[in-house]
């Protein structure tokens, strides 16, 4: 009798508990990841507009281009990594996981999918540029259904506004239209989840 | 309180009373798949299905599927009722044991 | 009577048999998803390798006949799938936005030879099979896993076969691994 008062007495206190910590891990995740969804790319894009010298380099040459592509999966890996130590540090400090490895594996396998596309295409930068932005969108507004947002009309303009930049924005230009419509993103998006 | 259903009751019944319940209205299971879901010998499971039955929880119907037999059991509304009545008995032993 | 332990231990097995009766319908209906897609996915290899010229009309025709099959899948067996009404549109949205992202990749953005064609569509829907399997069973995830390995084997070290190779292995692996859900 006191066993099971006991018992569910634990139970309550735990349901209690787990909610808003749950809902705090939900923002902690979509912030970062926002984080590395926008100001990430946003940052590289920035840079080679105002360093044109090496931004026509980066643009022009394959070779170059080829140096930059390492630049940008080792910008990604360590993000990656940096967020698998957030979770593992959150994880060892509330013993709530703030990953599964679920996610982790889902990530996984997108990231390898992406990479596998980019080496049968033989992407441009440019192609590459679009393709992981629309590809990155995708996922995100498949991934923020999951989490009670829906991001699609967001999702769809970022999309449409890649689409029209790939074809009417020739040359170098499209990398601070592409810096603007991250970074407009980055901004709609967040008011989007307050809100929410 | 309500009382415990004591046909319900018993927990191998339960569990094909759950398994039942969580289909829709007119959907049944088979025999063999009953028992892969309950971990169930056949008959073991015969039996219960068998008190189900005689209960009114339960129809059971048996056709042929070439040259064999198949049985499929659904729960009926009597059933499906005793079945949110149990369950709802469990939440308030749960729930009046806490105050 | 019994006390609220026992109460707990009783739903929480009601909880578990419930999960085991939506995890076993939805294998029942992929795997019939999957044999469908199977045999189309067998023919049209069979058609590009014998008849490259008509491979183009082969997989238009296997798309649709695909997703329309899902589609009635869905439509003509509301009372035994585990979700909602009402998922046939949703259904039809994703699958749109499937194709759509895929054309983009392989025809806007990129221009794929008819050999990386072959192999990308395969991967990207076995992706999805493969996510989709993280989440409601693991059986999905070896069978995607499986057919992305020995497509991507078949991309890089099988020669003219690459289309028979891929009738095998994509059209085949999909039928066995369909039969194989149901034993689960």
């Amino acid at each position: 009798m006191t066993d099971s008062k006991r018992a569910s007495d634990a139970l309550n206190e735990r349901e209690k508990t787990i909610r808003p910590v749950r809902r705090s891990q939900i923002y902690l995740v979509s912030g970062l990841v926002l984080l590395l969804w926008a100001v990430l790319p946003f940052a590289d894009d920035a840079l080679i507009w105002f360093w044109p010298r090496y931004g026509a380099y980066y643009w022009n040459s394959w070779f170059v281009a080829n140096d930059g592509l390492y630049f940008w999966f080792a910008l990604y890996v360590v993000s990656a990594l940096g967020l698998v130590a957030l979770g593992a540090c959150h994880l060892s400090r509330n013993s709530i996981r703030l990953f599964d490895r679920r996610t982790l594996l889902a990530l996984l396998l997108i990231a390898a999918f992406g990479l596998v596309c980019c080496h049968f295409g033989r992407f441009s930068p440019r192609q590459q540029t679009v393709f992981w932005q629309v590809y990155i969108t995708l996922v995100y507004l498949t991934a923020g259904l999951r989490f009670g947002y829906d991001f699609a009309p967001l999702g769809a303009a970022i999309i449409a506004l890649t689409l029209i930049g790939y074809f009417t924005i020739p040359g170098v230009p499209l990398l601070p239209w592409m810096a603007a419509v991250n970074g407009g993103a980055l901004i709609v998006g967040g008011f989007w989840m307050r809100r929410g | 309180m309500a009382e415990l259903d004591d046909i319900i009751h018993q927990p191998l019944r339960l569990k094909i009373m759950a398994a039942l319940n969580a289909l829709p209205a007119t959907a049944g299971l088979e025999f063999s798949r009953l028992k892969k879901l309950t971990g169930a010998t056949d008959g073991n499971l015969g039996a219960h299905i068998e008190t189900l039955a005689k209960a009114g929880y339960v129809s059971v119907e048996k056709a042929f599927v070439g040259k064999k037999p198949q049985t499929t059991v659904t729960a009926t509304a009597a059933g499906r009722g005793a079945f949110a009545r149990h369950v709802a008995t469990l939440q308030e032993i749960i729930a009046g044991k806490q105050g | 009577m019994i006390d609220s332990r026992q109460a707990s231990a009783a739903l929480a097995d009601i909880d578990d048999i419930v999960q085991r009766v939506k995890q076993s319908q939805l294998y029942e209906l992929a795997s019939l998803a999957a044999v469908w897609w199977g045999v189309l996915v067998f023919a049209a290899n069979l058609v590009t390798w014998l008849w490259p010229i008509y491979a183009v009309y082969a997989w238009v025709a296997v798309d649709v006949l695909g997703v329309g099959g899902l589609i009635a899948l869905r439509v003509f067996d509301p009372k035994s799938h585990p979700f909602g009404a009402g998922v046939g549109i949703r259904l039809f949205l994703i699958f749109a936005l499937f194709f759509a992202f895929g054309y983009l990749v392989t025809n806007v953005v990129g221009h794929f030879g008819p050999r990386q064609l072959g192999t990308f569509w395969p991967i990207y829907f076995m992706l999805f099979y493969t996510l989709a399997g993280l989440w409601f069973g693991y059986a999905f995830v070896a069978i995607g896993l499986g057919i992305t390995a020995l497509t991507l084997f078949g991309f890089f070290y099988i020669g003219e076969a690459f289309p028979l190779w891929m009738a095998f292995v994509n059209g085949g692996g999909l039928i066995l691994g369909g039969l194989w859900m149901r034993r689960i």
